[in-house]
């Protein structure tokens, strides 16, 4: 793609590469939308402060509202597994691999995202360590949803009262995880300045050439050449 | 512990007439028979209904036990709400519906449940009674003997306890029905011949606002020995939601202040 700057007669060209199918940008949007409703609809029988909001007709009402929501944040890896089911693997393939370059990823990430230190990130394939971190972080909150949720659902006064409390502790326990997870996840996709693109390939699909090159240098540049790069700069900057 | 009410039930003067059951139903306007919904259906035995259910908030336990110094015996317990010193319903009620009233009663507001049914299922004796309208969207009220509050905070006892033909069933200072409950487990070993015979419910959780008179152990009446308030309620409000919450703050002014940073120290024309 050529975008004309304005006033002048120069272009530049970016060339775009793709990053997720339509179907995931889809799916990505439909979990998004059903995830905050839920936990803001969880939320108020989480915190004692929101009583008043849990209580007679308001909360029967906010309790079947998270049901709905459930209903279609559970239907979105189904959908997924059906519609693209290597797509789902090749992903959740990726999210499980990690290297040493993760580590180091992980001590740079402060500097880099609060101080705007590029030099010590790491290589990175398709996914960074924190992509991969939340979405294993979601994978498994969205099952241990499921299992506490349709348990609390379906089966409260059928299964024993103790393991209906596990489940309520559970069910809370991962909603502290994948909410702070969330949270951070929205911080650096939405509102972080360095991270604009992330926003734009959920949007669009796609990232630009320079942003693949500069953030997922191993998906660019394939993992051997980039990691060669990686111990280039280093050497030289050792020197 | 001092100021606090209590139902004396005395399991050796009950004959299960059941009097207490229809008198509750009758002061509280419980439906007894519910064509289509709820019927009375002979399962052959005498203990009818075989649960506390949302419209029976005390029932009569039968329960058969043999022992060697008496022999077959019929044991009846009045089941009901305990009215518990430490209630672990009240404390996971996240709308205030169930609540620590006066003299120790644990009151229960039906406008303010919502149905979530936690006290259902942390209740160590399974008391509360969900009344589930609609288990798809999770509609539902929770119901239980709340000690008549409307007659006993005006002067009055409790409808199954006026009722008691047998005067198995007093009420009164928690205090004067514990002291009245061990003189007559005195009488009943000295006297009566029940060697069994025990005070259940003064020390279990807090001290329960129903004091047992019993002549078998209180397992034989389906009782838990040594009732426990869940820990894993503990573990939850008092250490999970607090934590989560503060999680949360911590995450949200970590953000705030790590974008204020970055604003300063990111350059944007290095930003690919």
């Amino acid at each position: 793609m050529s975008v004309r700057l304005r006033g002048t007669d120069s272009t530049i060209r970016i060339q775009w590469i793709p990053k997720y199918t339509s179907l995931e940008r889809l799916l990505h949007w439909v979990h998004t939308f059903t995830f905050v409703p839920l936990a803001l609809t969880g939320f108020v029988l989480f915190a004692p402060w929101l009583q008043p909001v849990a209580q007679s007709e308001a909360g029967i009402h906010i309790r079947t509202l998270h049901r709905v929501f459930a209903v279609f944040f559970g239907g979105v890896p189904i959908v997924y597994t059906i519609l693209q089911p290597r797509r789902m693997i090749m992903n959740l393939r990726e999210f499980l691999s990690f290297s040493r370059y993760d580590v180091l990823w992980l001590k740079g990430a402060i500097p880099y995202y609060v101080l705007g230190r590029h030099e010590d990130m790491p290589p990175q394939p398709r996914f960074n360590t924190g992509e991969r971190l939340t979405a294993l972080v979601m994978v498994l909150g969205t099952i241990t949803f499921g299992i506490t949720g349709l348990s609390m659902w379906f089966l409260k006064g059928i299964m024993s009262p103790v393991l209906f409390q596990l489940m309520v502790f559970f069910h809370d326990l991962m909603f502290i995880v994948t909410f702070a997870m969330f949270l951070v996840h929205f911080y650096l996709a939405v509102v972080h300045p360095m991270m604009w693109q992330s926003l734009v390939s959920m949007r669009y699909g796609v990232v630009s050439e320079s942003y693949a090159r500069e953030h997922h240098a191993m998906w660019y540049y394939g993992e051997q050449r980039a990691q060669e790069m990686w111990e280039q700069r280093h050497a030289e900057g050792a020197h | 512990m001092a100021d606090r009410y209590a139902m004396y039930i005395d399991a050796s003067k009950c004959m299960a007439c059941r009097g207490c059951q229809i008198a509750c139903k009758q002061w509280n306007d419980n439906a007894g028979f519910i064509p289509g919904v709820r019927e009375t259906k002979n399962v052959g035995t005498y203990e009818n209904p075989l649960s506390l259910d949302p419209e029976t908030w005390t029932r009569i336990r039968f329960t058969e036990y043999e022992s060697a110094s008496r022999g077959l015996q019929w044991l009846f317990l009045k089941e009901g709400c305990m009215h518990c010193g430490e209630a672990v319903c009240v404390d996971v009620c996240p709308t205030g519906a169930l609540k620590y009233g006066p003299k120790g009663i644990i009151t229960y507001e039906r406008e303010l449940c919502n149905g979530c049914g936690y006290c259902s299922q942390f209740c160590p004796f399974g008391i509360p009674q969900l009344d589930v309208a609609s288990p798809l969207t999770g509609e539902a009220k929770s119901s239980k003997c709340f000690f008549c509050q409307d007659r006993t905070t005006n002067g009055l006892i409790p409808a199954c306890v006026k009722t008691c033909p047998a005067k198995a069933l007093d009420w009164g200072d928690r205090d004067a029905m514990v002291a009245k409950a061990n003189q007559r487990v005195g009488v009943l070993k000295t006297q009566l011949g029940f060697p069994e015979a025990n005070v259940y419910g003064e020390t279990q959780l807090g001290g329960l606002g129903r004091i047992y008179v019993l002549t078998a152990p209180a397992e034989a009446y389906g009782l838990p020995k040594d009732p426990k308030y869940p820990a894993i309620s503990t573990l939850w409000q008092k250490v999970l939601q607090p934590v989560g919450q503060v999680a949360f703050g911590a995450t949200v002014v970590g953000a705030i202040a790590a974008f204020l940073i970055a604003r300063r120290n990111v350059v944007m024309e290095e930003v690919e």
